[in-house]
C-alpha cells in the first residue's frame, strides 16, 4: 500500500513547480510529477521576458495589471533569476506615433510606470536601438531565467517537504467512481509503472494538460499557438526593446544572460504536432527582418539557434492568430465544472504569472482539503534570491565562480571545490566549472547533458556544445558509472543542439556545425551511438 | 613578385601540393589565412572508409566524386606515393591502400583508416584485440580525454583494463588555469628530462599489461619525445586521439611548413587573398590583405582554401559562394535543402564546393580558368565524413594538381 | 560586415572555439594566471558585454604579440579584442614606472641630452637596485644605451642639404629607437636610400608611434600622438612620398593599431606606410634598382621574425634582401616570440616569464654559432643580445655594412 499524498501536481514547468512550492509551504503533503525534465516544455521555450505588462496594457488591462504586480514580486523573491534591465517601446517612422499616448495612458491605468522619453535619450540608454526611432517609452521590463526560476521553486518545495519526480510520465488518472484518487505513472528510467494516490490531482501540464484532462475524463480545449524565436550569440542590447504598436510578430528583443533573443511569431498548430515543432525558413526570415528594425546590428550578429514554444491558451473562440485571446489565468474546479471531484486544472496565464496561477490553484486545493493557511510565496524569497546585486556581480578573476554566482545567487556557496581541479571550466563559453556541474548533478537532479544545460547554461554558448559536451558526458559517466549511457546521451545532446542550429545554419553558424561534425563524427565516431529514433 | 605557382591555402592540401612542386624545382608561394584543420587530426588519414577495401569502396562512389573524376587507376597510383612522400619528411605512417586497418576514437569507437601516424594504436580487426590486458592512462586533470570510454569499449571486446592517471607538478601548474590544460599545452611540458621521469611513472603503472594506451599529448614540435617515451616504456606504447587541439596534427602541420620553407617555398601565414586579376580565361595575379600594393604573379594557381570551416566557401541566408574570386559553386540555392534534421544523417551541405571541369580547373561564369586548380575540401561532390575520404581527397587531388602543373 | 551571413568582419563571434589560438600563445605556455587568448578574447568579450565586472585584470599579461590572430583560421582579431578590453575596462592605474617606460620619447629626449651620465647611471648596480626596488624595472635588464647625438640633430646638421640632390624622395619615420638609441640604423637607412638614388625627408613632426602608450594603458595620449603622426604622414603622402620605417613595431602600430585599437581612420595612408626593406626589395625585384655588395663581406646570419613582423607578414622582404648579400650564410629561426614584447619584459613582475618564453629561441640561436642575428625590431634586439650575447642588427644595417656604396650609386645612376 503506497502512501497517500494530499496533492499530486502534474507538470514540471514554472506553474507546476510554483504550485508544488505553494502547496508544500501551506503544509500539504505534495508530489510533483514531470514526464521529462523540469522546464522542458513551454516554460523553457519563450522570451524569458520579465513583462512589465506594458505590452498588454492597451488590449488586455487585466493581464497588464497581473504582470506588473508579479513583476515587482519576482524582483523581490527571485532576485537571482531576474535582470532588472528596463525596457523601451519604440515608435519607428512607419508606426503611428499617435498610439504612444494611448499606450502610456493605458500603462498608467494598469499601474505600470511608463515614461515617454526623448528618442535621443533612448539611444543614449540603449545604443543598439534603431537610430531612426521617432518615439520611445521607458517601462520596467526586465529579463527572467525560466530554468532557474523553476529550479528555485522545486528546491524550495523540497525544503518544505515536497517530493519531486522527474522522468515520470502520467499514463492514467486513477478514479474511484467519478472521484480522482491518484495517477498511474511510468518511470522512464526503470521502465516500470506504478500507482500513486492522492486526495487531489492538480493538472499543471500546460498545453499537455489537454491530454491529462482527457485522462481524467474532462475536456479542456487548449489552443496550441506556436511562437518561434531566434537566439543571437551575444547581448546586443541591454534594455528590452519592444515596438510601440498593437502586439505583432517579432516585436520584442530581450537581453538574457550572455545572449539576446527576438520573438515571436504566432501561428496555429495542430495538437498532434506540439511535441515536434519545426521552425520554418519563412519564420526565421520574418524574425530577422523585424528584429533588424528594432536593433539593426542583429543583421551582423551570429544566430545561435531557432526554437519554438507553444502558448497554452484555453480556446475560447476561433481566432486564428491566438492573439486576441486573453492571456488570463484559467483555474478549473472539475468537481463543479464536470462533476469530477479531486481534480483541478490550472492553465492559461504566462510565465510572468506562474506564481499567481500557483496561488489560485493552491487556494482552491486548500479550500477543498479544508486547510486554512495564507499564501506566502509573494513574500518569502526563493532559495538563491538572498543576494544583493553587488554580491551577485562582484569582481574577481575566477570566471567560473563569478558566472555561477550570477546563476545560482546565494545558493552558489553550495558549489564546493573538493579538489584542485574543480575550478576547471567544462563549458568555456558560459563559464561552467566542474564544481558547478557536480553541484547540478548532486543537488539539482541533472541526469543528462540536457538537464545540465538547463541547470547551468552548459552548451548554450557560442559553440553550442562543441567544446564542452564531451567533457560533460565524461563527468556524468563518472557520476552514473556507465560510459555507454553517457556517450549515447552525448549523441542525443549534440543532435538536440543541431535541431536548433540548422534552421539558421549559414555564415559562422554553418562553419561551427561543420566543425562540430568533423570532431564528433569524423574524429570521435559519435554517429555509432545515434539512436535514430526520429 | 613572380612565382611559378601561387597556392591559396596552407593546410594539408596546400602544403602537399607546395612541397611536391618545390621538390620539382618550382618557386612557390603559399598564402594561408590561418592555421588548418590538421589541428584537429585524428591520428589517421582516410582514403575511403566505407568498406575494408578502400579501392572497392571508391569504385562505388558517385560520378561527381573527386576520386571518380581521377579514375580508379589514378587514385591507386597517387595513393601509392603518399607514404614515401611523408617518410621523406620524417613522418612515418602505418597502413596502405590495399586494405583499411582500424583505429580507436576518443569515444572508443572503431573506425577504418588508411594511414595512421606511427605512434597511434591501430588494429587488424574491429572486434579481436591484440591484448589480454591493457593499461589506459590519462594525465591527471585533463578533460579532453576520458579513460572510461576507452575502458568500456575495450572491456566489451574482452580485454582487461587497468585505468590510472599520471601526475606531476608540471601538470598541476597547468591545471591552475581553468581552461588551458589542453593537449598542446601538456605537450609543451613533456620535454627534456621530464620525458624520462614520465616514462618511469608510466612503467610503474603498467603492471601485467600487454600495452599502454594514453592520450596523444606529446611531441608537438617533433618526434623526439615520442621516440624517447617508446624507448623507455617497457611495454608497447600507443597514443589515442584526444578532443582538439591535436598535438600530432600540429606537428605534421609544422613539419610540412618547415620543410616547404627549407626547400625555398615562401609561406605567408595570417594573410588573405583579396582579389585576383583574370585575363583571357587565366588568373594572372593576386593581391593580399597584408601586401595591398603588391601583385603576386604566377603561371599557375592552386585553390586549397578548405570548406565552410576555413571559409573556402561561405553560406549566406540566400546561397553559397566562393569568397576569394567569386568562382562557380556546386550548391543548392534553397537553404531548406542544405540539411537533414538528424545531425548524423548525410548533410547535403557537406558536398558543396567549387565547381570544376574534368581537369579540376575552377569554373568562373561557367568557363574553366585554365591555370587555377582546385584541390582538397573546397572541391564539390563529396562528403568527407560519410565517405570517409577527407584526407585522401586532400592529398591525392593536391599531388594530381602538382603533376598537372609540371605536365607529368 | 556581411549582412547576409549575419557576420561582422570585426566581430568576436566568428570564433568557432577551435582552440587553435591557444596553441600559439607564448604566455599561456609559461603562466597559468593568463586566461589564454580564447578566454581573454572572444569568450570573455561575451561576458564583458553582459556585465563589465567580468573583466579580468589578468588580461594585463597579454603580450599583444598577435600570434593568436595570425593563427586564427576564422580571422578573429583576438589580440585587438584583448587590448581594447584592457583600455576600456581596466581600473588599474598605471604606475610611475609604466609612465616612464611608455613615454619613450620623453625619456629619450632627457636621456640623450645627458647620454654619458645616463648610460653610466643606468649601468650602476645601486641605480639598478633602486629601479628594481622602487620602479619595479627588473635589475637583470640592461637598459638600452642612449646615444650622445640624436639622429635628427645629425640629419639636420650633416645630411639634410645633400637630400636636395635627389628628385625621387621618400619620407622616413625613424621612431624613438633610431633617434635616441641607435642613430647608426637611421644613418644606414639614409646611406642606402641615397645610394639607390632616393633622397630622404623627415616628417614635419614626429612623435613616438605610441605602441608603449597603448600597452601601458595611456589611450588618450596615444591618440594624440597618433593624430600628430598621421597629420605629418598625410602631408608627405600628399607630396607623393611613401613613409618608410626601420622598425616592424612602429610600422605595425601605425598601419593596424591606429585603426583597430585607437579607432582612428588611417585608411587613406595605411598602404603608404612600409618597412624600408619591403620598399627596397620591391624595387630590386622589379629591376628598378640594383644593389652591389662588397666582395669580402662574410657573415653567418640568422633571421628572427618579430611578432609584429609575423603579423605584418613581411619577413619575406627583409629575409630576401639579406639573402641577396653573396657572403651571407643565411639561416631562418623558427618564428616565435622572444619574450620581451616591448616594455613588457622590462617589468620586474614579468621578467621570469619573459625569459621562459624566449628560452627555446635563445637555445636555437646559441646552437647555430652565428656571427649575428638579423631582426627588424629593436626590443627583440635587446632581449636576444641580453639573453644570448649574440650581436643583433637590423637588416638595414646589415645591408648598409655589406653594400658597396660607390658601385651601387654607379649602378643606379
Amino acid at each position: 500500500m503506497s502512501k497517500e499524498y494530499d496533492v499530486i501536481i502534474v507538470g514540471g514547468g514554472a506553474t507546476g513547480a510554483g504550485t508544488a512550492r505553494d502547496c508544500a509551504m501551506r503544509g500539504l503533503k505534495t508530489l510533483l510529477l514531470e514526464r521529462h525534465d523540469l522546464s522542458a516544455g513551454a516554460t523553457g521555450r519563450n522570451h524569458g521576458l520579465l513583462h512589465s505588462g506594458a505590452r498588454y496594457a492597451v488590449t488586455d488591462q487585466e493581464s497588464a495589471e497581473e504582470c506588473i504586480r508579479e513583476n515587482m514580486i519576482l524582483r523581490k523573491v527571485a532576485r537571482h533569476c531576474v535582470e532588472e534591465t528596463d525596457g523601451l517601446f519604440i515608435t519607428l517612422p512607419e508606426d503611428d506615433l499617435g498610439f504612444q499616448s494611448t499606450f502610456v495612458d493605458a500603462c498608467r491605468r494598469a499601474g505600470i510606470n511608463a515614461e515617454a522619453i526623448d528618442p535621443k535619450e533612448a539611444i543614449r540608454l540603449e545604443p543598439s536601438v534603431n537610430k531612426n526611432l521617432i518615439g520611445a517609452v521607458k517601462v520596467p521590463d526586465g529579463a527572467v531565467d525560466p530554468f532557474r526560476l523553476t529550479m528555485a521553486n522545486v528546491l524550495d518545495a523540497r525544503l518544505h517537504g515536497a517530493e519531486v519526480l522527474t522522468y515520470h510520465e502520467v499514463t492514467a488518472v486513477v478514479k474511484e467512481g467519478d472521484r480522482v484518487v491518484g495517477v498511474e505513472v511510468y518511470d522512464v528510467h526503470t521502465k516500470e509503472k506504478k500507482t500513486l494516490r492522492s486526495r487531489l490531482v492538480i493538472n499543471a501540464g500546460g498545453i499537455w494538460g489537454h491530454h491529462i484532462a482527457e485522462l481524467a475524463g474532462a475536456t479542456v480545449n487548449m489552443f496550441p499557438a506556436k511562437g518561434a524565436l531566434l537566439i543571437f550569440g551575444h547581448r546586443v542590447n541591454n534594455l528590452v526593446i519592444n515596438r510601440c504598436r498593437k502586439p505583432a510578430d517579432a516585436d520584442i528583443l530581450v537581453p538574457g544572460d550572455t545572449i539576446c533573443l527576438i520573438g515571436t511569431t504566432s501561428s496555429r498548430l495542430p495538437y498532434d504536432q506540439i511535441d515536434d515543432m519545426k521552425v520554418t525558413a519563412d519564420e526565421v526570415d520574418l524574425l530577422l527582418r523585424e528584429g533588424e528594425k528594432l536593433a539593426p546590428e542583429l543583421a551582423y550578429t551570429r544566430i545561435l539557434r531557432a526554437y519554438a514554444g507553444v502558448r497554452p491558451l484555453v480556446a475560447a473562440d476561433n481566432d486564428p492568430s491566438g492573439r486576441s485571446i486573453s492571456r488570463g489565468i484559467v483555474c478549473l474546479d472539475h468537481e463543479t465544472r464536470d462533476g469530477i471531484p479531486g481534480f483541478i486544472t490550472i492553465t492559461g496565464g504566462k510565465l510572468m504569472t506562474y506564481r499567481l496561477m500557483a496561488e489560485w490553484a493552491t487556494d482552491l486545493a486548500c479550500k477543498k482539503l479544508g486547510v486554512d493557511k495564507p499564501c506566502q510565496t509573494a513574500d518569502i524569497p526563493l532559495p538563491g534570491s538572498d543576494i544583493t546585486e553587488e554580491d551577485r556581480y562582484a569582481s574577481g578573476s575566477d570566471l567560473g565562480g563569478k558566472a555561477a554566482r550570477g546563476r545560482h545567487g546565494s545558493r552558489s556557496v553550495e558549489i564546493k571545490h573538493k579538489d584542485r581541479y574543480d575550478e576547471s571550466l567544462v563549458c568555456e563559453c558560459e563559464g561552467v566549472s566542474i564544481a558547478e556541474v557536480n553541484y547540478a548533478i548532486d543537488t539539482l537532479d541533472a541526469k543528462n547533458i540536457t538537464n545540465l544545460r538547463r541547470r547551468t547554461r552548459l552548451g548554450m554558448g557560442t559553440c553550442q556544445g562543441e567544446l564542452c559536451a564531451c567533457r560533460a558526458a565524461g563527468l556524468l559517466s563518472k557520476a552514473n558509472g556507465c560510459a555507454r549511457k553517457s556517450v549515447e546521451d552525448l549523441a542525443t545532446f549534440m543532435n538536440e543542439r543541431w535541431k536548433g542550429m540548422f534552421p539558421v545554419s549559414w555564415g559562422d553558424t554553418l562553419s561551427e556545425a561543420q566543425f562540430t561534425s568533423w570532431i564528433y563524427e569524423g574524429v570521435c565516431g559519435l554517429d555509432a551511438f545515434d539512436k535514430k529514433e526520429e | 613578385m613572380r612565382f611559378d605557382t601561387v597556392i591559396i591555402g596552407g593546410g594539408l592540401s596546400g602544403l602537399v601540393a607546395g612541397i611536391d612542386l618545390v621538390r620539382k624545382g618550382q618557386k612557390c608561394l603559399i598564402v594561408s589565412s590561418g592555421q588548418s584543420a590538421l589541428h584537429f587530426f585524428s591520428g589517421s588519414f582516410e582514403l575511403c572508409n566505407k568498406e575494408n577495401d578502400p579501392m572497392k569502396a571508391i569504385a562505388s562512389l558517385d560520378a561527381c566524386h573527386p576520386y571518380s573524376k581521377l579514375g580508379a587507376e589514378r587514385v591507386e597510383a597517387l595513393a601509392a606515393r603518399v607514404k614515401p612522400f611523408f617518410a621523406e619528411l620524417g613522418l612515418n605512417f602505418k597502413g596502405d591502400a590495399s586494405a583499411n586497418h582500424w583505429r580507436m576514437t576518443p569515444l572508443g569507437v572503431m573506425k577504418r583508416a588508411w594511414l595512421t601516424l606511427d605512434e597511434y594504436a591501430t588494429f587488424e580487426s574491429e572486434t579481436e584485440m591484440p591484448w589480454k590486458k591493457v593499461s589506459v592512462l590519462n594525465i591527471d586533470g585533463f578533460l579532453d580525454f576520458h579513460t572510461s570510454y576507452i575502458a568500456a569499449a575495450l572491456e566489451a571486446k574482452g580485454v582487461e583494463v587497468a585505468v590510472a592517471s599520471l601526475s606531476a607538478p608540471q601538470f598541476d601548474k597547468l591545471r591552475e588555469s581553468p581552461t588551458e590544460m589542453r593537449s598542446t599545452n601538456i605537450s609543451k611540458t613533456i620535454i627534456g628530462e621530464f620525458v624520462d621521469a614520465l616514462a618511469e611513472q608510466i612503467n610503474g603503472k603498467t603492471d601485467g599489461s600487454d600495452a599502454v594506451l594514453m592520450p596523444a599529448v606529446a611531441g608537438l614540435t617533433g618526434t623526439a619525445e615520442v621516440e624517447r617515451l617508446k624507448e623507455l616504456v617497457k611495454v608497447p606504447f600507443h597514443f589515442l586521439p584526444t578532443l582538439p587541439p591535436s598535438t600530432p596534427g600540429i606537428r605534421i602541420q609544422m613539419m610540412l611548413k618547415k620543410y616547404f620553407q627549407q626547400q625555398g617555398g615562401v609561406y605567408m601565414l595570417g594573410d588573405s587573398v583579396t582579389e585576383g586579376r583574370f585575363e583571357d580565361g587565366k588568373l594572372k595575379s593576386i593581391k593580399t590583405l597584408n601586401n595591398e600594393d603588391t601583385e603576386f604573379e604566377a603561371d599557375n594557381f592552386i585553390l586549397a582554401t578548405g570548406s565552410f570551416f576555413s571559409k573556402g566557401i561561405v553560406a549566406s541566408q540566400n546561397g553559397v559562394a566562393e569568397p576569394v574570386f567569386g568562382l562557380d559553386v556546386d550548391a543548392d540555392s534553397d537553404r531548406t535543402n542544405w540539411y537533414q534534421r538528424n545531425m548524423f544523417d548525410a548533410q547535403p551541405y557537406m558536398t558543396f564546393g567549387v565547381a570544376t571541369d574534368e581537369e579540376f580547373r575552377a569554373k568562373k561564369d561557367g568557363r574553366p580558368v585554365v591555370n587555377l586548380y582546385v584541390v582538397g575540401s573546397v572541391l564539390s561532390g563529396f562528403n568527407a565524413i560519410k565517405d570517409g575520404c577527407g584526407a585522401g581527397v586532400s592529398i591525392l587531388t593536391s599531388l594530381n594538381a602538382a603533376d598537372q602543373i609540371m605536365n607529368l | 560586415m556581411n549582412k547576409e551571413q549575419n557576420t561582422n568582419a570585426e566581430s568576436f563571434e566568428q570564433c568557432l572555439k577551435c582552440t587553435v589560438c591557444t596553441v600559439y600563445c607564448p604566455m599561456v605556455a609559461v603562466n597559468p594566471d593568463y586566461p589564454g587568448p580564447k578566454q581573454a578574447g572572444p569568450d570573455g568579450e561575451r561576458y564583458r558585454l553582459k556585465n563589465p565586472v567580468f573583466y579580468d585584470d589578468a588580461l594585463d599579461l597579454c603580450l599583444n604579440c598577435k600570434r593568436c590572430e595570425v593563427a586564427c583560421p576564422s580571422n578573429v582579431k583576438i589580440g585587438d579584442i584583448i587590448q581594447s578590453a584592457r583600455l576600456k575596462y581596466s581600473s588599474k592605474k598605471p604606475k610611475l614606472r609604466d609612465f616612464i617606460l611608455a613615454n619613450t620619447d620623453i625619456m629619450g629626449t632627457m636621456a640623450s641630452t645627458m647620454a654619458p651620465v645616463v648610460n653610466f647611471t643606468l649601468g650602476l648596480k645601486p641605480v639598478k637596485a633602486v629601479m628594481d626596488g622602487v620602479l619595479a624595472v627588473d635589475h637583470h635588464r640592461t637598459f638600452p644605451k642612449y646615444a650622445g647625438q640624436r639622429f635628427e640633430t645629425w640629419f639636420k646638421r650633416y645630411a639634410l642639404k645633400k637630400q636636395e640632390e635627389y628628385t625621387k624622395k621618400v619620407s622616413y619615420f625613424h621612431g624613438c629607437y633610431a633617434n635616441y638609441n641607435n642613430p647608426k640604423l637611421a644613418k644606414d637607412f639614409v646611406k642606402i636610400m641615397n645610394a639607390i638614388g632616393y633622397g630622404v625627408n623627415l616628417l614635419e613632426k614626429e612623435k613616438c608611434c605610441g605602441v608603449a602608450l597603448i600597452s601601458n594603458g595611456f589611450k588618450n595620449q596615444a591618440i594624440k600622438q597618433a593624430n600628430l603622426n598621421l597629420g605629418s604622414i598625410r602631408k608627405a603622402v600628399g607630396r607623393g612620398e611613401p613613409i618608410l620605417t626601420t622598425s616592424s613595431t612602429c610600422t605595425f602600430t601605425m598601419r593596424d593599431e591606429y585603426a583597430h585599437i585607437l579607432e582612428l581612420d588611417n585608411s587613406d595612408v595605411r598602404s603608404s606606410i612600409a618597412l624600408a626593406t619591403k620598399f627596397i626589395f620591391e624595387l630590386v625585384d622589379a629591376g628598378k634598382v640594383k644593389l652591389v655588395f662588397k666582395d669580402d663581406y662574410r657573415k653567418r646570419i640568422a633571421y628572427h621574425t618579430p611578432c609584429h613582423m609575423e603579423k605584418l607578414g613581411w619577413a619575406i622582404y627583409s629575409t630576401s634582401l639579406v639573402k641577396m648579400i653573396p657572403g651571407v650564410d643565411f639561416n631562418m629561426l623558427d618564428s616565435q616570440c622572444c619574450g620581451i614584447a616591448g616594455t613588457y619584459g622590462f617589468k620586474k613582475e614579468h621578467y621570469e616569464d619573459s625569459q621562459k618564453i624566449g628560452e627555446s629561441l635563445f637555445r636555437q640561436i646559441r646552437d647555430l654559432n652565428l656571427d649575428m642575428v638579423a631582426t627588424d625590431c629593436e626590443t627583440c634586439k635587446w632581449q636576444i643580445e641580453m639573453s644570448t650575447g649574440v650581436q643583433v642588427e637590423n637588416p638595414i644595417s646589415i645591408i648598409a655594412d655589406a653594400l658597396d656604396v660607390e658601385a651601387t650609386q654607379k649602378a643606379n645612376r
